[in-house]
């Protein structure tokens, strides 16, 4: 599996946010599937996370000028869902699952394991940038608990030495 | 037009009115937090639990509208009540106890609520501690408004008003669930040029305005219906006072001007109401100013007007349509003088009316309207300037504020060449050249009619008699033999308002027709002989009637 680090956009960027002709277009395309702009916003937020890695209020002042909302309700949007980054997120973002099935079939371990390991805690990341530990709700593979999702890719069936193997590998692909 | 029963009293209503203003017509009262009638309905509070007769669900009273033979409980539903009850126990398990010290208690609908339906055993099984928000009980949201998270609600009314009323939709509730609060974009400050009004329409003490906090409690102050001076537009206002000292402004209800809102620009000229630089009568003697008696002034200013050539007379669109009509009959018809009204433009400033029209005003006079309607000469600063270019005679300013380029170095100088009487409250130039200078009373002792800009002819009240006055009488209450009592509240000295000093100096000129005993009299000759103001009647005007009590509607506001 080859899964991608988060690329975060520099400083500059995420604060004087202009959509290129790129940005543009996808959003225009993503508008052309909604009866509103506003409907179309969480879409478009999801949009910018992927281009900036994270929603910075000048990533929201952009979107809100972009959609025709205020900026206080794009943030208040924003703010409500836990899977929009409000401060930039780490290269690879550690989302162990601590529902039931998981937490039983030994994602507490993985938990335990993880913040031996990394040094961190929930929402903590990593000096150096690489990880960040997240504690989520079920991410729907009960049947290969325990179940990580590190970026946009699901690791099952983990184990302690599993899961060693997954961060080495993604620590040397840096 | 349905027809239904609520609690047993019948009553009709419009169409599409909801059940919250149905029972208040029918004078039952369903409790609300988060309705508001000039704020789109959400339903989210879930106080107005009612029952209706034959619906299985009890129904939200913001949200149902009336509708023809329906049968409503409120006081008389125990399903209601329980709900309701229900509905409060959530609301105060996390919300602090913190009542005597809260400033808005007194004006909280919370509070209200509490102790209008809440029994006495009320228990709660909850037991869980109450959730707080640290860092946010005291935060300075915006220039005016201190925010307390920890007593809000979560109705919205704020958020709404932002959104819906000042478009600037600057607040917002930000995280969701237990933890949501309300907050700014980016933790910018709240600087909406009508952003206490998001303090009004808070029914807790989440939101209050900042120039208000602890000066005074709420029971202690007493409303006094009025008009805002600030601009042409004429909101409709509450001077709230208490021992002659006011303490704030809140909208007054007024569907066709500011509905139940007003600019923090008007709001915040309340303090200004209390200033009073000038206390006696005073008159130039040897180049010093010495204190006269009001009876005194009256009679030797009789005198210099009766020879006055030529008579001057500056007059200005912050008096009333009374104090100008009995200017204009009493200098100008009477006396043959010149009158003239300066305008001067101000600030554009601008109110949402309840259709949610915009209504702009570009001067800043609360009566200029009034001034052209009554024929007055309206002049400019320049034709100011040229019309107190005339040399020797009599120049009477009735307003020191009437316009910026009294203040200026030109019209001292020009005002210097002849004699000059002014009116005038605070602080200003015009005191060194004045030969008398006669101290005004403020807004809030005045009492009279404002036109605002839409050409409604709207009435103010007097919210206290002038200072140094306890009692007053009110035709010949100027001369020497009325004593007058100092009041112990309040500002000092002998400032009364213009219309007394003006029936006053009627009497004194041998304008009989002239001398009368108060603004409404003058209102009624007004409207027999001015066309502007013809088949008027002062009892009727602008919705002031001052038998009837606001305090319930101002919660709203």
């Amino acid at each position: 599996m080859t899964t991608r680090p988060l690329v975060v956009a520099t400083q500059e960027t995420t604060s004087d946010v202009k959509f290129d002709k790129t940005m543009e277009d996808r959003i225009a395309d993503v508008l052309r599937r909604y009866p509103t702009t506003r409907a179309a916003l969480l879409p478009v937020l999801w949009l910018c996370q992927e281009r900036f890695g994270w929603i910075s209020p000048g990533v929201i002042s952009a979107v809100a000028e972009r959609l025709g909302e205020s900026a206080a309700f794009v943030e208040g949007v924003v703010s409500f869902y836990t899977m929009y980054y409000t401060s930039p997120p780490a290269r690879y973002v550690l989302q162990v699952c601590t529902t039931l099935s998981c937490s039983v079939c030994g994602g507490r371990e993985l938990v335990d394991h993880l913040t031996a390991k990394l040094g961190i805690g929930f929402g903590e990341k990593t000096p150096d940038g690489s990880f960040q530990l997240v504690g989520v709700q079920c991410l729907g593979a009960c049947g290969n608990a325990p179940v990580i999702q590190i970026n946009d890719d699901y690791y099952e069936d983990l184990t302690p030495k599993k899961l060693d193997a997954v961060l080495d590998d993604l620590k040397g692909r840096r | 037009m349905p027809k239904l029963t609520i609690d047993g009293h019948e009553v009709e209503v419009a169409a599409r009115t909801n059940l919250i203003e149905a029972a208040r017509a029918a004078g039952v009262f369903i409790p609300y937090f988060c309705y508001h009638p000039y704020l789109t309905v959400v339903g989210q509070c879930r106080i107005c639990m009612v029952e209706i007769q034959g619906q299985p669900r009890l129904a939200l009273g913001c949200a149902t509208p009336a509708t023809d033979g329906l049968v409503v409980k409120v006081e008389t539903s125990a399903r209601a009540k329980e709900a309701r009850e229900a509905v409060m126990e959530f609301l105060l398990a996390n919300h602090p106890l913190d009542c005597p010290v809260c400033d808005q208690a007194g004006e909280c609908l919370l509070q209200d609520h509490s102790m209008r339906e809440q029994r006495d055993t009320f228990t709660t099984h909850m037991a869980e501690t109450r959730r707080t928000f640290p860092g946010y009980e005291r935060r300075l949201l915006g220039p005016h408004i201190v925010q307390n998270q920890n007593r809000c609600i979560h109705c919205s009314r704020c958020i709404r008003f932002t959104q819906e009323i000042s478009e600037t939709a600057a607040l917002t509730y930000k995280s969701r669930g237990n933890s949501e609060f309300i907050d700014t974009f980016d933790g910018r400050a709240f600087d909406d040029p009508m952003s206490a009004c998001a303090a009004d329409v808070c029914p807790v003490g989440a939101l209050t305005v900042r120039e208000f906090r602890f000066r005074k409690r709420a029971w202690k102050l007493s409303s006094t219906p009025s008009i805002c001076p600030g601009c042409s537009i004429g909101c409709n206002i509450f001077i709230d006072h208490h021992e002659r000292e006011v303490h704030r402004f809140t909208p007054r209800e007024n569907p066709a001007i500011n509905a139940t809102w007003l600019c923090d620009y008007g709001r915040f000229l309340a303090d200004s109401l209390n200033e009073q630089t000038y206390l006696y009568p005073q008159r130039r003697a040897a180049g010093h100013m010495v204190r006269a008696e009001w009876g005194e002034a009256i009679a030797a200013l009789a005198l210099e007007l009766r020879a006055a050539r030529p008579l001057r007379v500056v007059a200005s669109a912050n008096l009333s349509n009374e104090e100008l009509f009995l200017a204009r009959e009493l200098f100008g018809r009477h006396l043959r003088g010149e009158l003239a009204v300066p305008l001067a433009a101000g600030e554009q400033r601008r109110m949402r009316n309840g259709k949610g029209e915009w209504l702009h005003a570009a001067d800043p006079y609360p009566n200029s309207l009034g001034a052209r309607r009554l024929g007055l000469n309206v002049v400019d600063g320049e034709g100011l300037s040229r019309f107190l270019y005339g040399g020797a005679g009599l120049t009477l300013i009735l307003d020191a504020e009437a316009h910026p380029f009294l203040a200026g170095a030109e019209a001292l100088q020009l005002l210097r060449v002849g004699a000059t009487a002014v009116w005038m409250r605070c602080e200003h130039p015009l005191a060194g050249v004045a030969g008398w200078l006669l101290p005004a009373a403020s807004l809030a002792s005045d009492e009279g009619t404002f036109t605002s800009s839409t050409g409604v002819v709207q009435r103010f009240a007097a919210a206290f008699s002038p200072p140094g006055t306890v009692h007053r009488m009110p035709t010949g209450a100027m001369s020497p033999e009325c004593p007058t009592i100092a009041s112990p509240w309040g500002p000092p000295g002998e400032a009364r308002p213009l219309w007394l000093v003006l029936t006053a100096l009627a009497r004194e000129l041998g304008a009989p027709n002239l001398d009368l005993a108060s603004p409404a009299e003058v209102f009624t000759l007004m409207a027999q002989t001015d066309r502007a103001f013809a088949g008027l009647e002062w009892e009727a005007l602008g919705g002031l009637k001052l038998d009837e009590s606001f305090r319930e509607r101002q919660h709203v506001g």
